[in-house]
């Protein structure tokens, strides 16, 4: 309807403006499209210069003068990559700390936002807003206590320590009640003359339902795999629970030998690879979920 | 209702959650504020059966040396360059993306790409992109790419990133890192902002033959006001707790070689102390640090309130 | 909401004090370590943990004598594990010692002792050395728990003491292998051009400035370990560096800014780097093609390196040079000191008994065997703790009399290292000696790079940064 009408006024400006205005007006458009153009060139050309980099051979990438394009493409560093920096292993680990934490907190999630959202007990808005409340302590404060407990528990090198500190997220908890609460209650006492059980009614009625929002928290979590560095690097940096980022950042630095920047930027390639992929399929839901959430990781 | 003779079985589906949030949040904040006051609260002494007395000296030893100060101000003053530039950029590149159709969709996608990278890993291309290859000392030969297309324009290399390197010439490869790194979420955010507000706005502002200046300072920014509080906040909290993007360029040392630390932030220094055993004032710090982000998004409230249009 | 919020958050914080006081730990007094009356159990099966460095041709070795051990105790179970550096081992012991899982036997420095022992964490030796206590091997044979005076008298005294400099008077640590810091050269290069090889510091400038007139575009030494490199100083000048009692940190004193700002200029003027500032060890400037700038002719590393600093082979086989092994330039020829690395062995404390013991009879067989001795030196460039393996015949004459520039340069290492044992030197070990150590390689580092304005005050500056650094970090 607006638009419509927005459409119509246009056309009544476009009528009365001289041709003085509709210069500016072209000029603006340009001006727009070259600084877009140009901001885009901007936060493209790291990942192009790792591109291209990642296929260089030593000698053309130290080269004074760079070229732009590869003269001869060495697609050679990236099985050395994934041989010397162990990538193999690391994914590996990346993926089973990713899933399992993943479907573990889902659950988590799920259960504890519907008892926020659905049911009724004493203290519940109470509990509700403490839980907000430890939303806004920096997780730093966190780490030196847990890093000690974990240790209690002999969690450390394992894929648990890796995974049961961060099952629990206030804010994916506070953004699944919210979209719960927008399912009409009718539908659950429904459910309940019907004989239907909670665990039954969540999985056929409320989950369908709030599906995007859980998609969202999925890719976020997985992410958040992904690009941990702190927690892990304390706490499984050295054998075989090392997860990508330690082992990227580590790899190829204590290397014999020259640090072969091209074989590290084919390292870069292959670890950024997955996200990029994940990104392409499922825009629509991280760009939905991210601005939501704020947080990176 | 219904549920309340039922009322075990929301704590059942609580349980899970809760237990977790005692052992890994709430414990922890107890625990630090226990730590933070003990004297000189080291885990190898207390190891070792050390009692402490309980005093404030941990915040003042922390307060007084001077490694932490470097760390204060290297945060703050990330802080303070990146998240208004980097906010300001992002307004420009979503208003833009806003009053365009074609390309809008592409454009929109290649901003955001940034966000969903390891800021580790494209740390390291960074570096590499500074980087500067010195085969002998003070004698760059070979000079990274960055400084190829100073060059170009017919300027000096800088020395960015190596050892012997400057102190600005650091901060600036950071401020620009951490501003490419902040620009997609904050396209984001402010571009859903954009095309929520009512075109109606506009048209009334067309009709009256406002100026676009005009219409963007008193009508596109107050009407955007609380997305741009909000990407202010995240900001400045994200700033505060500025630490791998150092990492991802100058590795864990924290400064080039030859000055490792100089570059230091805030949580750099609580994983620091704790690496040292020096837990008590790991927790002095992180309670001090958590003190200021407590106050600067207190005060970014009170400001944006006052300047909030809804 | 916000507001509720806000008053929750507040009350939180000012609840929070009331718990500081409910916690407090309790004292557990580690005493000495006493050896049971029934000994050494020699059925009931143990497993120990063993952290160290060994890259794998030495883990090799080891396990080739883990084999032996065993087929004298079979029911104890070695698990070794390489954990990184030696800063590596030494974090993470530190960490897992704050919650008591720590490993058995570790690879140690002295420095790494007195960090742990504030935990009260390693065991103190000597009444496992003294114990007379009989144990069965599954050999038929016995043997006392302790060290026999033949085994105590095998030791090569100095690194013996080394384990008993903490202070107390107690023994903490036994010697493993020792290394020190040599002088690599490019004999082909250094014959060819008639340059001296240098036994001074002087000298090492001079020969820097001849060689940088030969080739511009190399840097003539590299020495890898910034620390070492100031600490061998102060030892050489005699001026200090820490002390054991009293104030710890001394090392802000004119001579050592002095040398300090001596090398600067060498390193401004492109005669020397170090690990750190050319970002790899210097090993690989020294093996690099001399074509490519930025290679070095001159090397300053661990004698116990020596197969890094093996040039390449050219298409016939044949190493592109030769290369030359010397003790490392002095401030005075005639009283040379070099550093005493390497690594020892501790025991940390277990609530078993058994354990201990278990530790105790590996880290013994480990120090007391000439076999592993002689075999563990050949494969690694390290010189032997023990008379009878230093001495042995084989040992001599089929390893060290080989010794050369090529193939083999461990034993040409080994040589010069045994030659210079008389000069070796160890620095006091307390709580802030690694802190100390850290501290003056970074404080090298710092001001070699050092460029505009005031240098000399920016060097002054940074001295006393350093010293600051290290009372924050001691204290």
């Amino acid at each position: 309807m607006s638009e419509l009408q927005n459409k119509t006024m246009q056309e009544k400006d476009l009528k009365k403006v001289s041709t003085h205005q509709k210069v500016g007006k072209i000029l603006v458009k340009v001006l727009l499209y070259t600084f877009l153009m140009v901001m885009a060139l901007i936060v493209i050309f790291p990942f192009y210069f790792m591109l291209i980099s990642s296929v260089k051979t030593l000698p053309e990438y130290n080269r004074a003068v760079p070229t732009l394009w590869p003269e001869f493409i060495r697609l050679r560093n990236y099985v050395d990559a994934f041989n010397t920096g162990n990538l193999g292993q690391l994914f590996i680990n990346t993926m089973i700390v990713g899933i399992v934490s993943t479907i573990l907190s889902l659950v988590i999630t799920v259960l504890s936002a519907f008892a926020f959202a659905r049911l009724e007990f004493k203290g519940k808005n109470a509990l509700f807003a403490a839980l907000l409340g430890t939303m806004m302590i920096p997780g730093e404060l966190f780490t030196i206590t847990n890093y000690v407990t974990v240790t209690r528990f002999g969690w450390l090198e394992s894929y648990t320590v890796l995974i049961v500190p961060f099952l629990v997220s206030v804010f994916y908890i506070y953004l699944l009640r919210q979209n719960f609460m927008q399912i009409p209650n009718e539908l659950y006492l429904a459910a309940k003359v019907d004989g239907m059980s909670d665990i039954k009614y969540l999985w056929k009625v409320m989950i369908p339902l709030a599906l995007p929002t859980l998609i969202s928290i999925t890719i976020l979590k997985m992410m958040g795999a992904w690009n941990s560095y702190v927690w892990p690097r304390l706490v499984a940096n050295e054998g075989e629970y090392q997860l990508i980022t330690n082992g990227l950042r580590n790899a190829f630095t204590d290397a014999e030998g020259n640090t072969d920047i091209p074989v590290q930027m084919a390292a870069v390639a292959i670890v950024s690879a997955p996200l990029f992929l994940v990104f392409i399929f499922l825009r629509k839901y991280i760009m939905k979920g991210v601005s939501r959430s704020g947080i990176k990781g | 209702m219904v549920e309340s003779k039922h009322k075990w079985k929301a704590w059942l589906y609580l349980a899970p959650a809760i237990i977790l949030l005692i052992i890994f949040t709430v414990w922890p904040i107890i625990n630090t504020v226990r730590m933070a006051f003990l004297e000189g609260y080291d885990s190898m002494d207390a190891a070792g059966g050390m009692q402490y007395s309980v005093s404030i000296e941990n915040f003042t030893k922390v307060l007084q040396y001077k490694g932490f100060l470097t760390c204060l101000k290297n945060t703050m003053l990330l802080c303070v360059l990146t998240v208004p530039l980097s906010t300001i950029l992002a307004l420009l590149i979503a208003v833009c993306l806003n009053a365009i159709k074609p390309l809008q969709r592409l454009l929109q996608t290649i901003f955001f790409l940034p966000y969903v990278t390891n800021s580790i890993a494209i740390g390291m291309v960074f570096a590499a992109m500074f980087n500067m290859v010195m085969p002998t000392p003070n004698d760059p030969t070979s000079v990274g790419i960055i400084n190829n297309v100073i060059e170009f324009f017919g300027g000096e290399p800088i020395n960015w990133i190596n050892a012997g390197s400057s102190y600005w010439a650091n901060i600036t490869v950071m401020v620009i890192y951490i501003v490419w790194n902040a620009l997609p979420f904050k396209i984001l955010v402010l571009l859903g902002g954009l095309q929520s507000i009512n075109k109606q706005y506009y048209d009334a502002a067309k009709v009256d033959g406002t100026s676009r200046r005009r219409v963007f300072t008193r009508i596109t920014v107050p009407l955007l006001s609380p997305m741009l509080t909000y990407v202010v906040i995240t900001g400045f909290i994200g700033g505060f707790k500025e630490y791998s993007s150092i990492v991802g360029i100058f590795g864990e040392d924290m400064g080039p070689a030859g000055n490792s630390g100089s570059l230091n932030t805030m949580v750099g220094f609580i994983y620091e102390a704790l690496q040292n055993s020096k837990v008590g004032r790991a927790s002095a710090a992180a309670l001090i640090l958590f003190g200021i982000i407590f106050v600067v998004t207190m005060l970014n409230m009170y400001v944006s309130k006052k300047k909030t249009h809804y | 909401m916000k507001k509720s919020l806000l008053a929750l958050f507040m009350a939180v914080i000012l609840c929070l004090p009331l718990f500081v006081l409910a916690g407090c730990g309790s004292t557990t007094a580690v005493k000495d370590f006493a050896v049971p009356e029934e000994g050494f159990d020699t059925e009931k099966e143990v497993t120990i943990t063993f952290y160290h460095t060994m890259g794998a041709n030495l883990r090799e070795v080891l396990d080739e004598y883990i084999v032996e051990f065993n087929k004298l105790y079979p029911n104890i179970t070695v698990e070794h594990k390489q954990v990184g550096s030696y800063d590596d081992v030494r974090d993470q012991i530190k960490t897992e010692i704050t919650v008591g899982n720590q490993p058995n036997i570790a690879y140690c420095y002295p420095d790494h002792v007195a960090l742990y022992n504030l935990a009260k964490a390693v065991v103190p030796l000597d009444s496992l050395i003294a114990s007379t206590a009989e144990v069965k091997r599954a050999d038929g044979t016995t043997e006392v728990l302790g060290l026999t005076d033949e085994q105590k008298a095998d030791f090569i005294k100095g690194y013996y003491d080394e384990g008993a400099q903490f202070g107390d008077g107690k023994m903490y640590s036994l010697p493993l292998s020792k290394s020190t810091e040599v002088l690599y050269y490019n004999k082909t290069f250094f014959e060819k051009n008639g340059l001296k090889v240098p036994t001074t510091w002087d000298e090492m400038e001079a020969v820097c400035k001849q060689i940088k007139e030969i080739d511009t575009d190399c840097v003539p030494l590299g020495y890898d370990s910034e620390a070492n490199w100031f600490i061998t100083m102060c030892e050489q000048y005699g001026s200090e560096y820490t002390s054991a009692t009293g104030d710890h940190f001394l090392f802000n004193n004119q001579k050592n800014i002095d040398f300090v700002s001596r090398f600067r200029d060498w390193y401004q003027k492109g005669y020397v780097t170090t690990e750190e500032l050319s970002g790899g060890y210097t090993s690989e400037l020294f093996t690099m093609d001399a074509s490519e700038k930025g290679n070095s002719y001159m090397c300053i590393g661990s004698s116990a390196g020596a197969s890094y600093q093996k040039p390449t082979k050219d298409a016939d086989g044949k190493y592109v040079f030769d290369v030359g092994i010397t003790t490392i330039p002095q401030v005075d020829a005639s009283n040379p000191k070099v550093i005493s690395q390497g690594p020892s062995l501790c025991i940390f404390n277990k609530e078993n008994s058994q354990e201990v013991m278990a530790s105790w009879l590996f880290v013994e067989y480990l120090t007391t065997t000439p076999e592993f001795q002689a075999d563990f030196s050949m494969k690694s460039g390290y010189v032997p703790v023990i008379k009878s393996a230093a001495e042995d015949p084989v040992y001599k004459s089929e390893f060290l009399e080989l010794a050369d520039g090529g193939d083999y340069i461990q034993a040409l290492s080994v040589k010069v290292g045994l030659e210079q044992e008389a000069a070796y030197y160890t620095s006091p070990a307390f709580n802030g000696s690694s802190v100390a150590r850290d501290q003056v390689g970074l404080l090298m580092q710092k001001c070699f790079t050092l460029r505009d304005g005031d240098v000399a005050a920016a060097i002054k500056k940074a001295f006393e940064d350093a010293i600051a650094e290290c009372e924050y970090q001691a204290g």
